[in-house]
């Protein structure tokens, strides 16, 4: 069997598998989506001055999905939303919140002198409720009804728990056309068969369940329905029953994405969830066209310029061109690649990344600080549809996702190799400088004995990091990810884990008289262990952790008119200039903020008792001012009463606002 | 007395007018010679819902952004059956507020449908076997400000969803102004001998480009307008812009990819009053949405995202494509992304990419309508170059002057305006360019309307037929039917099959004390090859295609009546009797 075909039907049977959390050891009392509104409303009641609740959604399970604002002006200050537990795959993430409101309520009431908190402990709780549910199976669709199988019938066949052990789990059985072998030395994991080394296929999986509507198919439609989580309009995938017709057809997406557009105050979103984009910047998950720097004209254009079609140009000679073809001197890149036609951004703004890094780097030392830095399996890459990455790439905010534990790596059993040789882990830690010097004959070597496809090059990757389209980091990651797969033996590199850390995790399998399939093996792995921590770590890892949302705050832009000098020109006329400057760590709006035109743009005004404007408007546009000491210079010519006052403003609402006044007098500088 | 004469008189002479009325139910007089604005069409509707009450039900899916309501006539025979029960077909208007016309035509397939059902046999029996679900106006906030605001052909495009277009922080603040007061936004021009334009040796009211080295004499400033908000600009930020076709689910791409595309797909209330209805009727197979301008039959893929079309649904596209190019002699037949633009988030892309609807977009006229020239004139628009003009501006006069006395034209007028001191105000008025002259909407209203009935025609009819039972011996019969399409649209599109977003056409064979050895669809008859199903061979799902047929196959033990049925979502379904 190919490999492609043998990564398929691992990667839909792990679907079923892999989120999968209770063991019979004791377990957290998370809290259902009932008692988390409750809770909300609980802290609302007690802060009634400073807080306020809003329902987003009435679920089709006719659930509440309830956002907490806290803030001492109420949504006059800067705002940061908070959204956990969108995917309803993450049981801490919505316990984080509720101790984020706890806190800020509290200890961390200070925060709410500058910023207004929007906070959704639960967004998605129809699929959050299924946690709650015995027997337990992961499924995180709302209540929706969805015909999945396009049958005669609705829901008509989902998993049961035929062992009645309240959880339904795998089920394993002989079969001709297995794919599926035990593993040596565990008879609680299972593998799936490589023939490339000789192995043969033994068993079929399936989830524990029957054919209930004998149509071959084993819990092909099951209850629920469509998860709110994957159904924002970023890279939005249609045609999988799971994700909605259409992006925001979802009550929890649209009252979500609604109240978003109506809270232009917004300036940073922060997701508790699965992923995490602080230990490492966001990946890049495309490598389309969107990426490239350099483009085609349309045929028709090229034709009437008299240029060749198939010629590429670089974005910046294609401004150049605009602004000529159009006259308009402002014309810029964004407006040329909207022409061009190119789509979507799918990768994060490399300028952007800058100051990523620069969080990253803050994070890292964090955790470290916080004892938290320990290895761990990586969090996953963002499904599609991610509220995540419509936050960033269309509301076109900061946006950081924390996931608060993975499980840990299991200790390195592979034997030491030569010492010199170059790992994954030693890049880890080299800078982009040390591992360009280390030449293009090391770095191909290096290449080879980790297993890279052939197509990468050492030329190739250190053009990509001189480029900054890499990072020594992002490639210790992906070598290692290439690694692994060799290691394994084909065991589950999060079964394994999880086996190693909780064997209780796993069921052991048992013999089953199946109504149509025979004899079955019942057993494998509980539901949802791998995205629970123990339970005795949870509230640590939470109070450890969230303390960094507000560090985040800090990192925001903060933009002020931080100098302004006035010189008499003549009598009544005088020269302005305004030094707009952002002392805060990220820009404003983002690049791709400012791309997508999400976030409203800062707005410079100038006003006094009758000033006349020889040169400049009363009012300035700022399309974008960059982060850690971004300026923009601004000059006035006016005319106005010497001795005159003429104040100077600058707001936006979410960046706030800053005045500064001056008076005309003087002479020359 | 003779004042109690008269009274009697008077009296029976109304009382024989109310009869006379009402003998003339359904028989409703209606003239399309002009447009009707929103007020005027939602009474037609009212109208013919009170005339045809069992025929028809009007419903409003729903309120706009400024509370207008979204009105749905569905033409149904109740006493045939359930309009979900039957073929259904979509047909809206105006979904861009300033294309009005789109309207007539949908006003007036409803009222010809009615007006002639039990007059006219094929219309009759296509009222009484199809469910025709009409919008006249999706975007009824523009449409409505169309008539009554100042405005211009090419303004109200978008739905009422404030925006703002210069990004300044402010949405809306700087529109167009009506600065002569005369009701119209028309063109301004300058004097200016550098400008680009000069005045037509040809027609002193039309400008022509100057050629290198000529002098110019105008240049043109857009529509009326003053800078509102002090910026430097005019008109650079008008109410609106949400393009609600361009704001449906299929691919929905965000503002920087699509302008129009809105917040987030089916963020404006009309789009998600429209969607969530059309969710609720599966049994639509085809839907016309009306816009002008261009007299085009579009249909998708518009964009590259939305992949290939499937070449089974391809060739419906074509065969309807090509007759309607015949029902409308001047219309092109054309793919929206390749031979126009592209486009994401449109209605079409979401009807037949997302739900597998078949479906063509309108495109109402041209203002190459308004040529000017002899029969053996020669014809000197280049067809290849645009869909939308054509006609020389000098040419058009003269279909003003001579074909409309002047209504159309508005004669350049000096004005005083406020930034640029002595300007001229004129050019092409509202209902102009974009929009047939009364006299000409007739036949335009006729024969676009003819073919949604032609398409309506066209939905799958399916008839269930025994080939016959083959006693197989040891107790066996293998029974064989077919059902016939004899239309060209499939009962499912072959997309629709592929993305699985609605129940397949099920055969099914039932009886008392029925074992169902085997069933399948025949895939050869000739051959004797079928693809057998693996589980409930009772039970066969399956779609019958285009001007085609499905044949299925059963082996089966037992005696007496077998029960077969076709159960489709998008054609009526049938029953079958078979003795074994």
């Amino acid at each position: 069997m190919s490999k492609l075909v043998r990564i398929f039907i691992g990667g839909c049977l792990l679907l079923g598998l892999v989120i999968s959390p209770i063991s019979a050891a004791a377990q957290y009392d998370y809290l259902s989506p009932e008692k988390i509104n409750a809770k909300i409303k609980d802290i609302s009641g007690k802060n009634k001055d400073i807080s306020k609740l809003h329902t987003l959604a009435v679920t089709p399970g006719g659930r509440d999905v309830i956002l907490l604002e806290l803030g001492q002006k109420k949504g006059n200050n800067r705002a940061i939303l908070v959204v956990a537990n969108m995917e309803a795959d993450y049981p801490i993430s919505s316990e984080a919140a509720l101790k984020l409101a706890d806190n800020l309520t509290t200890e961390w009431k200070d925060n709410l002198d500058n910023y207004t908190w929007y906070i959704v402990a639960c967004a998605n709780p129809d699929g959050y409720a299924n946690y709650f549910s015995t027997p337990l199976y992961t499924n995180f669709g709302n209540a929706k009804k969805v015909n999945n199988d396009n049958d005669d019938a609705v829901d008509e066949d989902g998993p049961d728990d035929l062992n009645k052990d309240g959880f339904v789990t795998m089920m394993r059985y002989k079969h001709p056309e297995g794919l599926w072998i035990t593993v040596e030395d565990n008879p609680f994991l299972m593998k799936l068969a490589d023939s490339e080394k000789g192995e043969t296929g033994l068993y079929r999986m399936k989830q524990e369940g029957l054919d209930n509507d004998g149509d071959g198919e084993i819990n092909e439609d099951g209850f629920g329905g469509v998860n709110p989580g994957l159904n924002f309009p970023h890279r939005f995938k249609h045609y999988t029953g799971t994700n909605g017709l259409w992006a925001a057809s979802e009550e929890e997406s649209r009252g979500l994405l609604t109240f978003a557009f109506d809270h232009p105050e917004i300036a940073m979103v922060v997701v508790l969830g699965r992923n995490n984009t602080l230990a490492e910047v966001p990946p890049s998950n495309n490598k389309s066209k969107a990426t490239k720097d350099k483009y085609k004209l349309p045929g028709w254009m090229a034709r009437n310029l008299g240029i060749d079609p198939k010629q590429e140009f670089p974005i910046s000679e294609l401004v150049e061109m605009g602004r000529e073809f159009t006259g308009n001197p402002n014309l810029d890149e964004d407006t040329i690649l909207r022409f061009l036609n190119v789509g979507a951004a799918v990768n994060p703004n490399k300028r952007d990344l800058i100051y990523w890094e620069k969080i990253t780097e803050e994070y890292n030392e964090f955790m470290e600080e916080a004892s938290l830095d320990g290895k761990r399996l990586s969090s996953p890459e963002f499904s599609p549809g991610s509220v995540a990455e419509w936050a960033y790439y269309q509301y076109g905010v900061p946006t950081f996702c924390m996931d608060f534990w993975t499980l840990p790596e299991p200790e390195k059993k592979e034997e030491e190799k030569d010492s010199l040789a170059l790992t994954p882990e030693k890049i880890e830690n080299m800078t982009t400088e040390e591992f360009l010097a280390l030449g293009e004959e090391k770095i191909d070597e290096f290449l080879k004995s980790s297993g890279a496809p052939s197509q990468y090059s050492a030329k190739m990757i250190m053009s990509a990091l001189e480029g900054g389209m890499m990072t020594t980091k992002r490639m210790a990651k992906m070598m290692k990810k290439m690694k692994k797969e060799d290691d394994s033996g084909g065991v589950d590199e999060t079964d394994e884990t999880l086996f190693a850390m909780r064997p209780e995790a796993f069921l052991e399998w048992k013999e089953y008289q199946h109504p149509t399939l025979g004899t079955v093996e019942i057993g494998g792995m509980v539901p949802y262990s791998t995205v629970t921590p123990p339970a005795d770590k949870v509230d640590e890892l939470i109070d450890k952790q969230i303390p960094f949302l507000i560090k985040l705050t800090e990192k925001l832009p903060a933009i002020t008119i931080s100098n302004v000098e006035v010189e008499k020109k003549a009598s009544g006329v005088y020269k302005i200039d305004a030094w707009v400057t952002n002392s805060g760590l990220m820009p404003y709006p983002t690049y791709q903020g400012k791309r997508c035109q999400g976030p409203t743009p800062m707005i410079v005004t100038i006003s006094g008792k009758s000033l006349k404007f020889l040169e400049g408007k009363e009012r300035i546009v700022i399309p974008i001012l960059g982060g850690s000491g971004g300026v923009k210079k601004l000059s006035w010519l006016i005319n106005g009463k010497d001795g005159g006052k003429v104040e100077l403003k600058i707001s936006g609402p979410s960046i706030g606002s800053h005045t500064q006044s001056v008076t005309l007098k003087g002479g020359a500088k | 007395m003779r004042r109690l004469k008269l009274t009697i008189s008077v009296l029976l002479f109304s009382i024989i007018c109310l009869l006379s009325i009402n003998l003339q139910a359904g028989n409703l007089s209606y003239s399309f010679d002009h447009l009707y604005d929103n007020e005027a069409a939602v009474e037609l509707l009212h109208k013919l819902h009170k005339t045809y009450p069992n025929l028809t039900e009007l419903r409003s899916l729903g309120e706009s952004e400024e509370d207008r309501d979204i009105w749905l006539l569905t033409i149904n025979n109740k006493k045939t059956g359930k309009d979900t029960d039957k073929p259904g077909i979509y047909v809206d208007g105006t979904i861009h507020g300033n294309e009005v016309q789109a309207t007539e035509v949908c006003l007036y397939l409803a009222y010809y449908l009615l007006d002639n059902y039990g007059e006219i046999e094929s219309i009759t029996k296509l009222v009484d076997s199809r469910a025709f679900y009409i919008i006249p106006i999706v975007n009824v906030d523009s449409r409505s400000r169309f008539f009554t605001d100042p405005g211009g052909y090419d303004i109200g495009r978008t739905a009422r969803v404030p925006y703002d277009d210069d990004r300044d922080g402010v949405a809306d603040e700087d529109g167009y102004d009506d600065l002569d007061g005369d009701g119209e936004i028309l063109e301004m021009r300058i004097k200016d001998p550098y400008g680009n334009y000069k005045t037509s040796p040809d027609d002193p009211r039309a400008m022509v480009r100057v050629k290198p080295g000529e002098k110019g004499e105008w240049r043109r400033l857009g529509e009326e307008g003053i800078d509102n908000d002090g910026d430097g600009r005019i008109n650079e930020d008008t109410p609106g812009y949400l393009d609600m076709n361009r704001n449906y689910g299929f691919m929905w791409q965000p503002r920087y990819v699509q302008s129009g595309a809105g917040d987030f797909p089916m963020s404006s209330m009309p789009t998600k009053a429209v969607s969530e209805f059309i969710i609720t009727k599966m049994n639509i197979c085809f839907n016309f949405a009306f816009h002008n301008a261009g007299r085009l039959w579009v249909r998708g893929p518009g964009s590259k995202l939305a992949g290939m079309y499937a070449p089974s649904d391809v060739k419906v596209y074509d065969y309807l494509g090509e007759e309607g190019e015949k029902i409308c002699p001047e219309y092109r037949y054309i793919i929206g992304g390749q031979d126009m633009y592209t486009t994401y988030g449109d209605f079409d892309e979401f009807m037949y990419s997302n739900l597998g609807i078949f479906g063509f977009v309108g495109e109402l006229y041209s203002s190459r309508k308004e040529s000017f020239k002899a029969h053996d004139a020669p014809d000197d628009q280049d067809s290849k170059v645009s869909y939308w003009g054509g006609t020389k501006t000098e040419e058009r006069l003269k279909f003003n002057d001579r074909l409309s006395q002047g209504q159309m034209f508005r004669e350049w007028k000096k004005f005083n305006h406020p930034q640029f001191g002595e300007i001229e105000i004129g050019g092409w008025r509202t209902f102009t360019s974009r929009i047939p002259q009364d006299f000409m909407l007739h036949e335009m209203v006729h024969r676009n309307a003819s073919m949604v009935i032609f398409t309506a025609s066209q939905t799958p009819e399916v008839k269930l037929s025994l080939i016959g039972v083959t006693d197989l011996g040891n107790g066996l019969k293998q029974i064989r039917v077919r059902a016939e399409n004899a239309n060209a649209l499939p009962s499912l599109s072959t997309k629709i099959m592929k993305s699985g977003i609605v129940r397949k056409d099920m055969f099914k064979i039932e009886g008392n004390g029925l074992e169902v050895v085997s069933g399948g669809t025949i895939t050869d008859i000739l051959y004797d090859r079928v693809a057998y199903v693996e589980y409930r061979p009772w039970l066969v799902f399956t779609n019958v295609p285009s001007f085609g047929k499905r044949e299925i196959q059963w082996i089966v033990k037992g005696t007496g009546t077998v029960t077969i049925t076709y159960d489709a979502v998008k054609a009526a379904n049938q029953t079958l009797k078979v003795k074994l």
